[in-house]
């Protein structure tokens, strides 16, 4: 390419990212092209079905980096494209004729495809544009009925028809959409007018300011951040303005009436310079706010690429980059500059060459007090520059100077040094990635790490990472984790050898999850791997659902019960309980007594029927007759059906071999029969009574007989006999009958419960009845009972016993029992002599 | 009386923290449903609730009735109903009938469940299976520790015990893993760990994988709490079998403490109202008597209102000027005090009319030879009459327990002829009971000889430890063994006898059970403590089964903060005896269990009763 004007411009410059050998076979200008922002890939197709060759021959879909290498290519067997784009996430969209579109990956790998609509299909697609917003990437299309339909955001499609342009005969001679305020628009030129379309309404818009004569709108350009707009006429005039269409900005009349090929802003954000370049097919012109423009002779076909703070500008053999002139550089590179970081910079060479001058302008600077100014320029300044050797030196101005610089916080020079040597990294021919240093802030180091792993490039992104020191959840690992689904894929190399080589990279590096690996192993079809890969998920809880969704739900129930989370121990065993039929499913509960207890619980509240047969199974005896018996009180109402369950029941526990538990059985059917049996001929209640209230209430009800055939039939022994006769009796204050059946026979559980029971109902008078028949050791507490303390005195001190005399004393109260206390200290004096 | 703490021991943390966290995340839940909303909650729930949030709060937050859930059907016209739960079946089935029934009304309402502490699958389970699942939105609250006192954290779960030690359910033990998370983020990390029994391990494997995943969290901070001890209620039956003696234990054995606070009856106040009293250190009554033995407390009580008399006599030749500083200061504390000294004096008074007859004496007797291991025959018979007395189905159960454990069973006659007693007087139905508690290990019958102790003891010479130990796991899986004798002889649980035991100037722990028997539970705490470590223990651990340690001595030589964790709960008369330990040697003891339980309470869990 050849200069027209030299490039000591005050605006604008250009310098060369790559010298290109991409060995097209094509000319650029048969290609359908499109280049993604922030130094991104860039996709050719060549477009047969503009001309009229034969159809027969398939194009070739080609993927090239910034650097021209190729990333893919192959052969188109879709229908006819319309157009291509890019999307942020660097996705390439080919939008077809019938208004499907297809995406593709960065390595030409297709992902999927979806449809504008039927109202797309039936009237083809003329033209489309794909756009970014702030949600994500977009589609206009315009119809070959002449209207508009877009999506805001292909990742999440919602289809918007654009209402219609009034007495729109013909396609527009040109458009675009915008996106202001969140919502995308389409502006668009029929003549001399201008139509804005939103989801609503079409309405005329005209821009303020423009000049007269207009009869067509030939290009219009939209800015990168859709700020402003720019309008090519049929008159060789430019309008530029903002967005909205009501401030004019500036213009210019190029005197130029053959529409231009593109025409894209070049302009930083934040800056006042306002710029735009015109491209024609041998012509390019920057024209801005100056008088005069600048222009240069295109050798060859060349494509523009907005971007943020400039314009990429490739051909065949080359790629280039315009942007204006950032304001540190200008300062330090104009010629003849006093600015400061242009006299440190001189300073510094100076000093390099062992020259004195290198004081007089560091004194320079010194005294009008910009040292640190003069810093902080050379350090923006070397962000912008492109070659290494240029950074070089003015970083290592800025060193210098900082050493004469008190204190100078080092973060904004290292971070500086740091940016730069990553952007190098990027920047290189074999990477292809020519961020500037404004765009890389834009985009941010997590997105440019996912750009690298997107390309593959994982070496080069954990080297950023590690480099950056970044915390390993979000760099390293994560990277790790994306270089592990990628191998996953290769579908050549074993599953041993992929699974071993994914554990040697990643070991145990923290927030790496080997079940989302596994899950994209599985997704690929490769299950073997899948599970190997699972078996370094440190964590069971993660194993499980994937494990579920392979149909391997027994492992699936070892690892949720390895988990100790009985939730999913749980959820497993549901899985297994529809997956399985009943005895499988039974079976594998039998290996694993937490799921099992689990299940157990569950059925006890939800499904008692399958408890038991969870108990049948087992052949669990012992657990089947409690089954039967809890039956037997809670779901049976009749007293057959009870009978029956225990029935059931006392068989279970004979198989079970607890005679115990079956003999306890049968005796409470009977007692069940003979109560229902009380109940009907003697009325009252008795079912459900234990044996011991049973027999009670036949005392209380005066049935002694029926209660003592009762005691003899259950065989209740004496003693317990004879306690229940006692307490009865008492309560029923029957005391003619309880002094009859005291001397019935010798009392088994001695006449002390006598005495209690009678003071218990306050009739000291029998039970002083009992008291005098009280065995010898016990003798004393019953005088007490009866509240004879001094013939207890007497007692005690014939049984010389020291427990018995001082429970004596300790009931000798007031004067009353004053005599006794002496007589008993004196019996004490007496025992302790001998 | 109270003994103050040495002045080494360090400060308790604060734990009003949880109660915030708790409150918080609530008021979060509630304000997910805006608007006005009915509150339905679970009456297990209603106390906790009530420590957490009072009822203005609730208001606060749009909550306009509450209800209790319970098995009628409700009659709320709100629009909106929100349900407080435990993650039972049981409430699932309520929330889908009240859903269903506005269904078949044609009624659209909102449905919010929040199970506390967490969900469980099958509830979700139990929704979908009667057809709501889409209806109800369902949250949880992850209130699982509820500060009862300023040393004592309670999970409020007692199913717990009947959950995990009869139906081998492990539910809960997430829900452990959880709140000991919770404790290390707020207060952790804690460098010393040591756990007993086999649900200690779980819990503790499960906090630490927590731990682990989300590391660096309490790393690089300086503990506070240095030693943490996890213990299983089934590795000491026989300390939650025994009555208790100290203040608050028998408070708690007579009139029941639930969750914090005791109903007084009548019979206690002595008036026709009952009275809902708090019991935490901030009564400065209680404070003082509830560590101790019982036979001091009203003693001391009386010393108390001696002193009030006199603060009271004071005001007499007080010149106004005086008198005005007395009402305006002083007279309102004096009220206070005089109030809650009737009432523990009235509480006193019940106790004893109850305890201190001569049934009492005569229980408390054979527990103590139950627990020293003589006269066997005549605690036998004693239990037996008990039975055809008919004095109470739970008591009986209980010393028929104690003295299975510490006998490590019953011999095959006894087994028999207790159990046939016991069904004839307290109705066939405990048949069942006899089943949990044999399955549970609390009531079992002699193995014919001893011959399972003696392989094992064989099979642990032969091979290492960590193999014996396995084999004690499969061994004692086949037959849950308490092997209490020798541990008692072990770890000398029952004090040599010499003179009478001043219940006044304990000596040591056994204080508590009138210095009959050193708790178990607190004698394992005291020797590690006492020895830094296991050393010396391996006798007791064999016996004991399952163990965890994990030590960090370099960090914690000087922290004397210790939490003990009671998995299945804690009696107050192992607080009060830690406590104790904690005033001899200058440790302060925060005490986690996931419930305060008794012997009654214990029973119960195991009891079946006709529905």
């Amino acid at each position: 390419m050849r200069r027209l004007i030299s490039a000591c411009l005050c605006t604008g410059r250009k310098y060369e990212l790559y010298s290109m050998d991409w060995d097209l076979k094509e000319e650029l200008r048969d290609c359908l092209v499109a280049a993604a922002p922030y130094g991104g890939p860039i996709a050719l197709l060549r477009n047969p079905w503009r001309k009229e060759k034969a159809a027969s021959v398939r194009p070739v879909l080609e993927i090239y980096s910034a650097s021209g290498l190729p990333l893919a290519s192959l052969l188109w067997k879709s229908g006819p494209v319309v157009s291509l784009g890019w999307s942020a996430e660097e996705e390439l969209l080919c939008v077809q004729e019938d208004g499907g579109v297809l995406v593709y990956g960065l390595h030409g790998d297709f992902r999927r495809h979806f449809s504008m609509g039927n109202e797309v299909l039936q009237n083809r697609v003329l033209d489309a544009r794909i756009f970014h917003t702030e949600f994500g990437s977009g589609v206009a299309i315009l119809t070959g009925a002449h209207r508009f339909t877009l999506s805001a955001n292909v990742s999440d499609l919602k289809l918007r028809r654009m209402p219609e342009v009034p007495g729109l005969q013909g396609a527009p001679s040109c458009w675009t959409a915008l996106c202001q305020d969140r919502v995308a628009h389409i502006l668009l030129a029929v003549g001399p007018d201008l139509y804005l379309l939103d989801q609503s309404a079409c309405s005329a818009v005209t821009p303020s300011g423009l000049a007269p004569g207009v009869s067509s709108f030939l290009q219009m350009a939209v800015s990168f951040t859709y700020r402003h707009l720019a309008l090519f006429t049929d008159t060789g005039y430019i309008w530029m303005g903002t967005a909205s269409l009501k401030e004019k900005l500036c213009e210019f009349n190029c005197n130029i009436r053959a529409p231009p090929k593109q025409m894209v802003w070049c302009s930083r954000p934040r800056s006042k310079e306002r710029a735009v370049v015109v491209a024609w097919e041998r012509r390019l012109m920057v024209v801005g706010d100056a008088p005069e423009s600048i222009q240069f002779v295109l050798d060859e076909d060349s494509y523009l690429v907005p971007e943020l703070d400039g314009v990429r500008i490739f051909s065949r053999s080359t790629h280039e980059f315009l942007h204006e002139v950032p304001v540190a550089s200008e300062e330090i590179f104009k010629i003849a500059s006093m600015a400061p970081g242009a006299l440190l910079l001189e300073a510094q060479k100076e000093y390099e060459k062992e020259s004195q001058k290198a004081d007089e302008y560091l004194r320079e600077i010194q005294e009008l007090g910009q040292l640190t100014q003069a810093v902080q320029q050379c350090i923006e300044a070397a962000g912008h520059e492109h070659r290494p050797d240029m950074q070089k030196s003015l970083l290592r101005a800025a060193s210098f100077g900082k050493c004469f610089l008190d204190r100078f916080p080092p973060d904004s020079f290292v971070r500086m040094c740091q940016d730069l040597r990553v952007l190098n990294a990027i920047r290189d021919y074999h990477i292809g990635i020519p961020l500037t240093y404004s765009q890389y802030k834009q985009l941010t180091i997590q997105v440019l790490l996912d750009r690298l792993v997107l390309r593959r490039l994982y070496p080069l992104a954990i080297q950023i990472c590690e480099y950056l020191r970044l915390p390993e959840v979000q760099g390293v690992s994560r990277i790790l984790a994306h270089w592990a689904c990628y191998k996953v894929q290769q579908k050549d190399v074993s599953d041993e050898d992929v699974a071993r080589a994914i554990n040697q990279k990643l070991g145990d590096t923290p927030g790496v999850s080997y079940s989302d690996i596994a899950a994209r192993a599985y997704g690929c079809g490769r299950t073997e791997l899948a599970i190997k890969l699972l078996e370094y998920e440190p964590r069971s809880g993660e194993q499980v659902p994937l494990l579920l969704k392979m149909k391997r739900s027994k492992l699936a129930l070892s690892k949720a019960i390895e988990s100790g989370d009985t939730d999913l121990v749980f959820t497993v065993l549901l899985h297994l309980k529809n997956e399985l039929n009943r005895g499988d499913f039974f079976m594998t509960l039998r290996n694993q007594p937490m799921a099992l207890s689990l299940y157990r619980q569950f059925c006890k509240h939800q499904e008692l029927e399958t408890l038991k047969d969870l108990y049948n199974q087992d052949d669990n005896h012992q657990e089947l007759g409690s089954f039967h018996i809890r039956a037997s009180y809670a779901a049976e109402e009749r007293i057959e059906g009870r009978v029956a369950a225990l029935q059931t029941a006392a068989d279970a526990f004979y198989k079970a071999k607890n005679e115990f538990a079956a003999k306890a059985t049968e005796d409470q059917m009977r007692l069940l029969r003979l109560q229902r049996r009380l109940e009907d001929e003697l009325g009252g209640r008795f079912l459900d009574l234990s044996l011991h209230d049973t027999v009670t209430t036949l005392i209380l009800g005066g049935h002694n007989k029926r209660a003592e055939q009762l005691a003899r039939d259950f065989r209740i022994p004496d003693k317990r006999l004879w306690w229940l006769k006692l307490t009865a009796l008492a309560d029923l204050e029957d005391w003619e009958e309880l002094e009859k059946f005291s001397k019935s026979k010798k009392s088994p559980i001695g006449y002390l419960p006598f005495v209690e029971i009678c003071m218990k109902q306050h009739n000291k008078y029998e039970a002083k009845k009992y008291a005098s028949r009280v065995g010898p050791e016990q003798k004393v507490k019953a005088l007490l009972l009866v509240g004879d303390v001094a013939q207890a005195a007497d007692v005690a001190i014939e049984h010389r016993n020291e427990a018995e005399l001082s429970l004596v004393l300790s009931h000798c109260t007031g004067a009353t029992d004053g005599a006794t206390a002496d007589k008993i200290q004196r019996a004490r004096a007496q025992a302790q002599k001998k | 009386m109270a003994f103050p703490h040495r002045l080494d021991a360090p400060e308790l943390p604060d734990f009003s923290m949880l109660k915030r966290l708790a409150r918080d995340q609530l008021i979060y839940l509630l304000e997910q449903l805006p608007g006005k909303k009915d509150l339905f909650i679970e009456a297990d729930l209603m106390s906790p609730l009530d420590r957490i949030a009072n009822v203005s709060i609730l208001k606060q937050h749009e909550v306009d009735k509450l209800y209790k859930v319970e098995n009628k059907p409700a009659v709320s016209s709100s629009e909106q109903l929100c349900f407080l739960v435990r993650p039972r079946i049981k409430n699932m089935r309520y929330v889908a009938s009240l859903v269903n029934a506005d269904k078949l009304a044609g009624r659209t309402r909102k449905y919010k469940v929040i199970f506390s502490p967490q969900k469980f699958h099958a509830c979700e389970m139990v929704l979908e299976e009667e057809g709501v699942y889409g209806d109800v939105s369902c949250d949880e609250w992850a209130f699982s520790l509820l500060p009862l006192d300023v040393d004592l954290l309670s999970m409020e779960l007692p199913e717990f015990f009947r959950d995990y030690f009869l139906e081998g359910d492990q539910r809960w033990i997430n829900t452990v893993a959880q709140a000991l998370h919770l404790l290390s983020t707020l207060y952790g990390p804690f460098p010393n760990c040591y756990g007993i029994g086999r649900c200690a391990k779980m819990s503790y494997e499960l906090w630490r994988t927590l731990e682990e995943e989300e590391d660096g969290e309490t790393k690089g901070r300086r503990p506070e709490i240095g030693h943490i001890f996890l213990l299983d209620r089934d590795v000491d039956f026989v300390t939650a079998l025994c009555s208790q003696v100290v203040y608050e234990g028998l408070v708690d054995d007579t009139f029941r403490i639930k969750c914090g606070s005791v109903d007084f009856g009548p019979e206690v106040t002595s008036s026709d109202r009952s009275l809902k009293v708090l019991l935490n250190a901030e009564d400065k009554v209680f404070n003082e008597i509830r560590n101790e033995h019982f036979s001091n407390v009203f003693g001391f009580l009386s010393q108390k209102a001696r002193n009030l008399q006199a603060q009271y006599d004071r005001r007499r030749g007080m010149d106004i000027k005086q008198m005005k500083n007395f009402v305006s200061q002083e007279l309102k504390g004096l009220k206070q005090e005089h109030r809650l000294l009737s009432v523990h004096i009235g509480a006193c008074e019940s106790i004893m009319k109850k305890k201190t007859k001569q049934d009492f004496q005569e229980l408390i007797k054979t527990e103590h030879a139950l627990l020293e291991g003589f006269n066997i025959r005549e605690s036998t018979s004693y239990i037996e009459e008990h039975i055809d007395r008919q004095v109470s189905p739970i008591e009986s159960l209980r010393l028929m327990c104690l003295l299975s454990i510490t006998e490590n069973g019953l011999i095959p006659k006894d087994y028999r002829s207790l159990k046939t007693q016991y069904l004839q007087s307290y109705g066939p139905e405990h048949l069942l009971t006899f089943s949990n508690l044999r399955r549970a290990g609390l009531l079992t019958e002699q193995a014919p000889g001893d011959t399972l102790t003696a392989v094992e003891s064989k099979v642990s010479k032969l091979v290492t430890d960590k193999a014996a130990g396995k084999i004690t796991d499969a061994f004692s899986s086949l037959a849950k063994r308490s092997n209490f004798r020798a541990i008692s002889k072990k770890l000398n649980l029952i004090p040599r006898v010499d003179g009478e035991y001043d219940l006044k100037v304990p000596r040591d722990m056994a204080y508590v059970f009138s210095g009959a028997y050193v708790p178990l539970s607190c004698r394992v705490i005291e020797q590690v403590l006492e020895r830094r470590s296991w050393q010396g223990l391996d006798e007791v651990l064999r016996l004991l089964n399952c163990s965890v340690t994990k030590e960090d001595k370099a960090s914690s030589e000087s922290l004397r903060l210790i939490l003990v964790v009671f998995l299945g709960g804690c009696t107050f008369s192992e607080i009060s005896a830690l406590r104790f330990l904690g005033r001899e040697k200058g440790y302060r003891f925060i005490f986690l269990t996931t419930a305060v339980t008794n012997s009654a309470r214990l029973m119960e869990a195991m009891s079946e009763v006709k529905a």
